[in-house]
């Protein structure tokens, strides 16, 4: 017996020792023990700034991000990652700061209420020419009625503007080879959004010695990124862009101002991680970083104040009785500053010098590791930061783990930072003005530059489940503030603001399921291999095994274009135009173009062999281009927006409906098998989207109105609980496969919380399918689908453009017919891996009054059971 | 960048190598293979969460202007 225990002992050791080291990789057989899938859902949330005496009525900025990964062994030494992210914003930013006495957040009112603020940068205010121009304020006249009375106001805020929603996708990849004490990675990727466009590529390496205490690491990786971003077409008139349409980087184009540049990043670093003892390692990294080329932020503006050295002080002794003075009896010298609000600008080289140390300890009687973190940067734009961070990593037992975190960040100001800038030159009065060359070379009011510190906390719970998933959820809470700066000297509290950040994500070790035993593998092979089901259709499948688990990921792309519809016939614009919008209203613009994306990760869980219970979040994202009516009026409003809309288009994006299904079994002979599904879709996705506050002050007629709401289509959910009941029969024999469903959708609400529900949906489907080799399989469907038009309608303001904005331009009869391909991996490693594709070519179409056409859909789904 | 701060760099970059190699030799071979039982725990891994912590760094690099530049990697543009 004590022989055995001493076997054990030194055997778990010198497996303790083959396995893992913490950056200290053993490359052997065990490699393919590494591979996994994993998603992660996240969700950035800001809280709303202070924006001084104007109520903030803007919602802050909001982020939701996705994110799914696989790494896999194609040999015992070769691995391959990929990783796809794409994260959905929108919101109010600061696009500028300027003193409160310049009111730059313009307030908004609604019978006579004020209820917010649009976005006010250029104009005239009043200096203290006796105290460095800075701005006062009229708090009052004397008795008489007739002097002004000034005070100093050195208060400043942020003009704020609202984002519209914007969706950026990245993926990349990574492939990597291992030596026995070396291993190279060479990876790259793409990052996509509207505006900016960025490749890169890196190459890794490490090197392990002293019997394995030692390892060092190099990087170096490459950044090439485009700017292309509308300015602002609200904004245009009023912001000077005379530097950058000299320097050639901002250009006229069909849709607008553009700004079209280039910028580069070369990064490298160095590291070493050394053991030290059985219980503690440390890593000390040294990287540089050279940025060149285009590195501002095309939508922020740096407000600078124009004083006229020669101006006579106008509001000086206006009685002659040498009277005008401060509350305090202070004589005043007050005269006029012109604000004048320019693109920002920053130099186009940075050098940048990160030095970073991390320490990780292990407290044996805890079983928990403390990691603690330095990092410190430099660069030659003057910004100095520090950044402390610690982690404790805690083991709970079941496979539970919780880590709570601290860190704190503290930066000095670039060289180039100002809140505003004060120039004591006359400001010019013409439009073609050289204003800009009166500025210093570089100039940026961004926070981000700002001499400030951050606060920020949080936990981290991690459960890992047998069969090799694991799920973690997390939680942070993060506050800047320039008190919060190292030594102080911050920025002041105007820029403050704080965020918290939520995430949850599924890790699934593949290697670990497929260890599972052999009976396992033969279940995957029968099930799949019996029925493949295309790509679009849902619920086709059933685990039939208790306690069995299926983790999969569906996406779905749709696209319309090619003209519009009444009924099954094309129409002309002049049609729309006078009959698209109702018997009243004109129609001024139509769609061009639609896009939806959706992610949906599905999963499924069997409690016994004849129930499946299946939880279905979903992440979408949209964007539609329009066009101008021909013969469409002219005139009044619609002359300013409608190059508007049609110049910037529309996005939106985030999260959207979550579906909560059960599966049951209700006949299955081993070629035939009847499944009903009962579900519903909870309304988590958003369908209050609102435009931003479209027009600025250069629209006085129009100033500070709301673009109301987003149509119908562009909204994330349905805002309604639906229920949605189907019923699938499938069939095989021999190389042969069929199947039929008929599904539908029912509103269980009349309407949403903004007025209005979606049509009910019934769709029915019938396909055949044949196994071309004995892991792949093709598919052919035909579907017909029944969609109602709009119930009710938005319960508040929509700017009525054209027939999107109007309900009964929604919902018809679709047909469609499918072509599919369905390929599964009957052994090894990636066993029970079942990949599909199905593309939906559109044979019919018979809409509700006038929608655009429909170009097709494509459906991808992998599915993982096990 | 001046002159003085490149030095400080590269006299902290010294400090650092020989500080590790010195360590290195002076534990060449204190903590045997059967001894990094605890080192090879997960909660011991030098990126221990490794999922999470990419989304944060990606967080604070969009916030912060010294972030980042730790990781040869590159990525996108997070300028809202």
């Amino acid at each position: 017996m004590a022989v055995t225990k001493q076997k054990n002992l030194t055997l778990n050791a010198f497996t303790a020792a083959a396995l893992l080291l913490p950056g200290l990789v053993v490359p052997s057989a065990h490699a393919a023990d590494n591979d996994e899938m994993d998603f992660q859902y996240s969700h950035y949330q800001e809280g709303k700034r202070n924006i001084g005496d104007v109520p903030n009525s803007k919602n802050p900025i909001e982020v939701d991000t996705i994110q799914g990964g696989a790494k896999t062994s194609l040999s015992d030494r070769v691995k391959f990652t990929f990783k796809y992210t794409q994260d959905t914003w929108s919101g109010a930013t600061p696009i500028t700061t300027a003193p409160l006495t310049f009111l730059g957040n313009n307030p908004i009112q609604t019978n006579g209420v004020i209820t917010g603020a649009s976005p006010l940068i250029t104009g005239r205010i009043n200096v203290d020419k006796n105290n460095n121009y800075s701005p006062v304020q009229q708090a009052g006249v004397e008795s008489n009625g007739i002097i002004p009375i000034y005070q100093n106001n050195n208060q400043l805020v942020h003009t704020l503007s609202v984002a519209s929603p914007e969706t950026r996708k990245q993926g990349d990849f990574k492939l990597g080879y291992e030596w026995d004490e070396a291993g190279l990675d060479v990876g790259g990727g793409l990052s996509v959004e509207n505006d900016y466009e960025s490749r890169f590529g890196n190459v890794g390496g490490y090197f392990d010695f002293n019997q394995k205490l030692t390892r060092l690491n190099l990087g170096l990786s490459y950044t090439n990124s485009d700017t292309n971003a509308l300015i602002d077409y609200d904004a245009q008139t009023y912001i000077d862009k005379n530097a950058y349409m000299a320097s050639g980087q901002l250009n006229s184009t069909q849709n607008g101002l553009r700004m079209q540049s280039n910028r580069q990043d070369w990064g490298s670093n160095i590291g070493l991680t050394q053991v030290l003892t059985e219980n503690s390692l440390i890593q000390g990294t040294v990287g540089y970083t050279r940025s060149t080329g285009y590195m501002a932020n095309p939508y922020k503006v740096m407000e600078a104040l124009f004083v006229d050295p020669n101006q006579p002080p106008d509001l000086i002794n206006p009685l002659g009785d040498g009277r005008n003075f401060f509350g305090d009896g202070t004589p005043a010298n007050i005269v006029n500053a012109d604000v004048k609000a320019f693109l920002e600008k920053r130099p186009d080289l940075r050098n940048q010098v990160n030095l970073g140390s991390r320490y990780v300890h292990y407290l044996s009687f805890l079983d928990a590791a403390l990691h603690l973190d330095y990092h410190f940067s430099n660069d030659d734009w003057g910004i100095k930061a520090h950044t402390f961070e610690g982690d404790w990593v805690q083991p709970i037992g079941s496979g539970w783990t919780v880590t709570p975190r601290i860190r704190y960040y503290s930066q000095d100001a670039a060289d180039f930072y100002k809140p505003y800038l004060v120039i004591n030159q006359k400001a010019s009065s013409n439009s073609n003005n050289t204003d800009y060359q009166k500025l210093p070379d570089n100039y940026s009011s961004d926070q981000r530059l700002s001499a400030y510190g951050a606060l920020s906390g949080g936990i981290s719970i991690s459960k890992k489940f047998a069969k090799g998933v694991t799920l973690d959820t997390g939680f942070e809470y993060y506050t800047h503030a320039g008190s919060l700066k190292m030594g102080g000297g911050g920025e002041a509290d105007y820029a403050n603001f704080s965020y918290y950040v939520a995430n949850a994500s599924l890790k699934v070790n593949l290697s670990a399921l497929g260890h599972i035993s052999g009976s396992s593998e033969h279940s995957h092979h029968e099930h799949l291999h019996s029925s493949p089901i295309p790509a679009g259709v849902m619920f086709g499948h059933m685990m039939e095994k208790t306690g069995e688990f299926m983790v999969g990921y569906r996406y779905m792309y749709n696209t319309e274009g090619g003209g519009m519809l009444h009924g099954a016939n094309s129409i002309a614009d002049k049609t729309i135009v006078n009959q698209g919008c109702g018997t009243t209203d004109k129609c001024y613009l139509t769609a061009n173009g639609m896009n939806m994306h959706m992610h949906m990760l599905d999963l499924m869980y069997a409690p016994t062999d004849w129930l499946n219970l299946m939880l279905m979040p979903q992440f979408v994202d949209m964007n539609m281009s329009m066009r101008k009516l021909n013969d469409a009026p002219s005139g009044g409003m619609q002359n300013m927006m409608v190059p508007a809309m049609v110049n910037a288009g529309m996005n939106t994006g985030g999260v959207g409906d979550t579906g909560i299904y059960t599966l049951f079994k209700l006949f299955s002979t081993p070629n035939h098998r009847i499944n009903l599904t009962l579900g519903a879709t909870a309304p988590t996705g958003d369908v209050a989207l609102l435009m931003r506050h479209t027009m600025g002050q250069s629209m006085s007629a129009v100033k500070g109105i709301d673009g109301g709401f987003y149509d119908y289509g562009m909204q994330l959910g349905s805002g309604t609980w639906d229920f949605k009941p189907s019923a699938t029969y499938t069939g095989h024999f021999d190389e042969w496969s069929w199947g039929t469903q008929v599904n539908g959708t029912k509103r269980l609400e009349n309407k949403n919380s903004s007025g209005y529900a979606l049509g009910d949906v019934i769709q029915s489907t019938a396909w055949g399918s044949y196994s071309l080799l004995h892991w792949l399989s093709s598919s052919v469907r035909g579907v017909y689908t029944y969609q109602g038009a709009i119930k009710g309608e938005f319960n508040a303001p929509i700017d009525k453009m054209g027939p999107i904005d109007y309900p009964k331009n929604y919902g018809g009869q679709y047909w469609d017919v499918g072509f599919g391909i369905n390929a599964f991996v009957p052994s090894g490693n990636l066993v029970g891996n079942n990949l599909s594709f199905e593309w939906l070519q559109p044979v019919g179409t018979q809409v509700n009054g006038y929608q655009l056409n429909r170009d097709g859909a494509l459906s991808a789904t992998w599915s993982y059971m096990f | 960048m001046n002159n003085q701060n490149l030095g400080l760099y590269k006299r902290i970059i010294k400090l650092i190598f020989i500080l590790a190699i010195s360590h290195t030799l002076i534990n060449c071979t204190s903590v045997q293979p059967w001894q990094r039982r605890n080192l090879a725990k997960p909660q011991m891994a030098l990126d221990s969460a490794s999922m999470i912590n990419e989304l944060r760094s990606h967080n604070y690099g969009s916030r912060e202007a010294g972030s980042g530049g730790n990781s040869a990697s590159g990525g996108g543009c997070g300028c809202y």
